[in-house]
């Protein structure tokens, strides 16, 4: 009976289980969603007047107002519309999601000691050469950085699948919006990462975080540039572009109803979070001076306030126009990054071992 | 295959196509950024080439309802089309009725409409105000604009009785009496405004945000303003002075003080500045109003003297307001005809009423501001884009049903 | 006339004065989301109490009317509509046409009609909606007011804008 514990124990702990089913993965992410959504709510109310969701529960303050969204949502209808391939309809919001969550179990949300937390059975596995500890992430890569941008790169492409599978004006310039976008923070967020790598020599968040150097004081311009193209990134307001409302109705997401739609609007979410992760690893110390299991949950609540302050943008701005965005992404953070790749450098060559 | 490429595509296929997507697009009926109004769209790339409005899709008939009601029963329908801005609607019409009849208004009374159109005025503005910045994405804009309206729609409910339909000028004064409730409730309503117009900057008018979605968007200059028939606002934004509280005083604004704020650009942030000044004006002109109000009655003495004495006591001396005589239920004015203009929240709105002597009016015009602002949004609309169709519209404060009647 | 000003703003902002201008919109944001000024009523739970004058649903009072149609005459919905009762004429109204404007309740030439402060009820078919002078001529059921519903009344205050504060009487 012990023994079969003890093997569960080890199994669900497992980071590569561990990290994509459940923190940061599946679950914790899916609560920290609705989290999110009702902290901009009622964010947004608080802001404007308005009391926000109430009586779902009121001693929650009613956090359970978006459970009963979720399920009301997952409960209705999900109309096909005419002339649609329904496969890939219901397939693409499904895969844009899919491929939104992968990064998380790449991110390293905090290190391993050799012994003292409960994860240091796995220190051999995980082990990190560049810090000389265990790395609590699904998959140890020593390119994370890299990789992490890449897949999540690839997020827009499914915006875009979403977008011409439903067949839709609206969706289609939407599409064409978001993939404009995606080209211009896409640079912008390599450039901040590189100029941060260079900075610390390596190509791994782990080592960053835990070389207990702020990134956000050795490179605040990489930190700006970073947050406004993972505002960018993810369509938070200044940069609700590529869904604008009162322009395209929801953009690409125009069709959807029901499940599909509660999908797509995952999607940015989940994006959000991958973004604020990276941040919070890059820029704000990640789990340093902690490790193990409390140092996961200290990058959980450092990403999370980043989120939670992106979202609360929206009762602060409007939308920009998209030629203003880009102009914005191109003329002007582009020049910024390059001013943070030099500050990397003389930083990294000054400061950081 | 290289000379089909070729004729496909200039240059042999080698040059990217930098135009995305080129077709039409149905902004409307429904649409969250339509209201009740099409915009027929046709893009060539993010630009729009020609922009069709087409109104009517609220239209109620009310000038030709207006040739089979009688007078009295006018003031409800006139100030259907813009029921934020009721009261100017009503004041418009009945200056026409007014001036067939040939009735004088007591002073007082016509400072009480000065007063219920300047707070209808602000209400109005703080309503396109909202509706501006919803169309932009900016959401708090929007929940202000209507949350800060709501005190000044308490005034009018205080002072008429209700909150947007409020049927409170008649011919020849208006139903109800200043109470000192309602000047205290203004006072502290200027100073609540005031206080909150700070923040909007802060948040609204000055957010870079919102400066480079208005800023050098639809431009409109003078000459274009003027040729295209803009009015109010729109008018103002584009560089021309006039404002018909100025070039043609009704109701107490010949003995009022108030500037009239114009602006040069003619962009759509110049017209949002002039709405903003307004409201601060406007809250200028409450406290003149309330510091100046002489006494004395709020009914022309011909009507008021029809009223029993009775009911006189009762009304008049108990909670001061006047109740209608008889005579309104089903009065007959004079052959003739009229027309007059008042400058509502969103400009100049012109009444034309012909009576033959019937208790019904012969033929009743209305132009009304949004009106004027159809063929105005279609030419500022063409050559530019996508996203811009928003906030000209938002500019604009074009409100549907005002200019479909 | 006065003088004729014509404004320009300025156009073209300093990368400082954008900074500023960021700045200064979220800062009052936060500044709203740490103070927030709400102006929500909590209906069902808090009932707003309507000023006097305020035009609600109308009552009639049949031993006070005289029959004269002036009220059906003036009525601009033709909500209003006479009926005849044991010979006597008296007003009958239909609350689906009435647009409330309180015209017949002003005309009367004896106050036989009065605008109630009730706003909010219920009907639940249109055949309700018609008010024979009988039925007319009976009080409002006002809505239940429980210890769980508060009576508040609207009051302009000069920092929150709208304050409810508890309706005494």
């Amino acid at each position: 009976m012990m023994n079969l514990l003890f093997d569960l124990r080890y199994y669900v702990l497992y980071p590569s289980f561990f990290n994509s089913v459940i923190y940061p993965g599946l679950i914790f992410t899916a609560i920290l969603l609705l989290t999110t959504i009702w902290f901009e709510r009622k964010a947004a109310a608080r802001v404007q007047m308005r009391v926000g969701p109430y009586y779902a529960s009121k001693r929650l303050g009613g956090f359970m107002q978006l459970i009963a969204d979720a399920v009301k949502f997952v409960f209705s209808e999900v109309i096909i519309p005419e002339g649609v391939n329904p496969t890939l309809f219901a397939l693409a919001p499904v895969l844009a999601v899919a491929m939104s969550f992968i990064p998380l179990s790449i991110i390293p949300v905090s290190v391993i000691p050799p012994s003292g937390s409960v994860f240091s059975i796995y220190f051999r596995d995980f082990y990190d050469p560049n810090i000389g500890m265990g790395v609590l992430t699904g998959l140890f890569v020593q390119y994370n950085m890299l990789l992490i941008l890449a897949i999540e790169s690839m997020y827009p492409v499914f915006v875009i699948f979403v977008a011409w599978v439903t067949n839709n004006r609206f969706a289609i310039v939407g599409a064409v919006r978001e993939s404009y976008l995606s080209v211009s923070y896409d640079v912008l967020l390599i450039m901040a990462t590189l100029s941060m790598s260079l900075e610390y020599h390596t190509l791994d968040l782990a080592k960053i975080a835990q070389s207990g150097i702020p990134g956000i004081l050795a490179n605040p311009v990489a930190a700006i540039v970073f947050f406004i193209a993972m505002l960018m990134g993810s369509a938070r307001f200044p940069f609700e572009i590529a869904e604008a409302e009162t322009e395209l109705v929801l953009g690409a997401y125009t069709e959807y109803s029901g499940f599909l739609f509660v999908l797509t609007m995952a999607g940015s979410y989940v994006g959000n979070l991958v973004y604020a992760l990276v941040f919070t690893d890059m820029f704000l110390w990640g789990w340093y001076p902690l490790s193990g299991f409390p140092g996961a949950l200290l990058t959980g609540l450092k990403a999370s306030i980043v989120v939670f302050f992106s979202v609360f943008l929206r009762a602060v701005y409007g939308r920009y126009r998209i030629d203003q965005a880009l102009r914005g992404g191109w003329k002007y953070l582009l020049p910024l990054t390059f001013v943070s790749l030099f500050i990397g450098l003389v930083v990294g060559y000054i400061w950081i071992p | 295959m290289t000379d089909q490429a070729e004729e496909l595509m200039k240059s042999g296929g080698m040059e990217i196509d930098v135009i995305p997507v080129s077709g039409e697009l149905n902004v409307g009926p429904q649409h969250p950024g339509s209201g009740h109004l099409r915009i027929y769209v046709r893009l060539n790339g993010d630009i729009i080439e020609e922009a069709q409005v087409e109104p009517g899709y609220v239209h109620r008939a009310v000038e030709k309802l207006g040739e089979n009601r009688n007078y009295i029963h006018l003031i409800p329908l006139v100030e259907r089309p813009a029921i934020l801005d009721s009261i100017h609607m009503n004041l418009g019409y009945i200056m026409a009725v007014e001036k067939i009849l040939g009735v004088d208004v007591p002073d007082r009374a016509q400072y009480l409409r000065s007063f219920a159109a300047e707070i209808s005025r602000i209400a109005s503005h703080l309503y396109g105000m909202g509706i501006l910045a919803i169309f932009i994405g900016h959401s708090t804009g929007f929940m202000w604009g209507f949350g800060d309206r709501e005190v000044w729609v308490q005034i009018l409910e205080a002072l008429t009785g209700a909150r947007i339909t409020n049927s409170y000028v008649i011919p020849g004064g208006v139903r109800r009496d200043l109470t000192p409730t309602i000047v205290e409730m203004t006072r502290k309503a200027v100073t609540y405004m005031r206080r909150k117009i700070k923040d909007w900057e802060n948040i609204f008018l000055n957010n870079p945000n919102v400066k480079a979605r208005l800023q050098d968007v639809g431009i409109m200059t003078r000459e274009q303003a003027i040729e295209w028939g803009a009015v109010g606002p729109n008018l103002r934004g584009s560089g021309v002075y006039y404002d018909v509280r100025k070039v043609e005083p009704y109701a107490a604004y010949s003995r009022l003080d108030f500037e009239i704020p114009v602006y040069k650009e003619g962009d759509g942030y110049a017209r949002t500045l002039v709405r903003f000044e307004e409201i601060q004006q406007s809250l200028n002109i409450l406290e003149q109003i309330i510091r100046d109000i002489p006494e004395g009655q709020i009914l022309s003495d011909r009507f008021f003297k029809q009223i029993p004495p009775t009911r006189l006591k009762k009304w008049w001396e108990g909670q001061r307001r006047v109740v209608m005589p008889g005579y309104y239920a089903s009065f007959r004015p004079p052959k003739g005809e009229a027309v007059t203009r008042v400058e509502a929240g969103r400009g100049e709105l012109l009444y034309y009423v012909v009576s033959d002597g019937s208790a019904k009016p012969y033929r009743l015009r209305m132009i009304t501001p949004s009106y004027r602002s159809i063929y105005v949004m279609q030419n500022l609309l063409k050559g530019v884009r996508y996203a811009d169709l928003v906030s000209i519209y938002g500019s604009l404060d074009y409100f549907p049903p005002e200019a479909d009647r | 006339m006065d003088s004729i000003k014509i404004k320009e703003y300025k156009k073209g902002d300093s990368s400082l004065n954008l900074v500023t201008g960021h700045l200064k919109a979220v800062g009052t944001g936060v500044k709203y989301f740490v103070k927030p000024q709400r102006i929500t009523l909590k209906y069902p739970e808090e009932s707003l109490s309507l000023p006097t004058g305020y035009r609600g649903m109308i009552r009639l009072y049949k031993d006070v009317c005289i029959g004269c149609t002036l009220c059906a005459m003036v009525c601009p919905a033709d909500a209003m509509k006479m009926a005849t009762d044991q010979g006597k004429k008296f007003p009958t109204i239909n609350y689906g046409r009435c647009v409330f404007c309180g015209f017949c309740v002003d005309i009367c030439p004896v106050d036989a009609l009065k605008e109630t402060g009730v706003h909010d009820a219920a009907f639940s078919s249109r055949r309700e909606l018609f008010f024979s002078p009988d039925k007319f001529n009976q009080d409002f059921d006002q809505p239940p007011v429980e210890l769980l519903v508060k009576k508040v009344k609207a009051v302009i205050d000069e920092e929150k804008g709208i304050k409810y504060v508890p309706d005494t009487d």
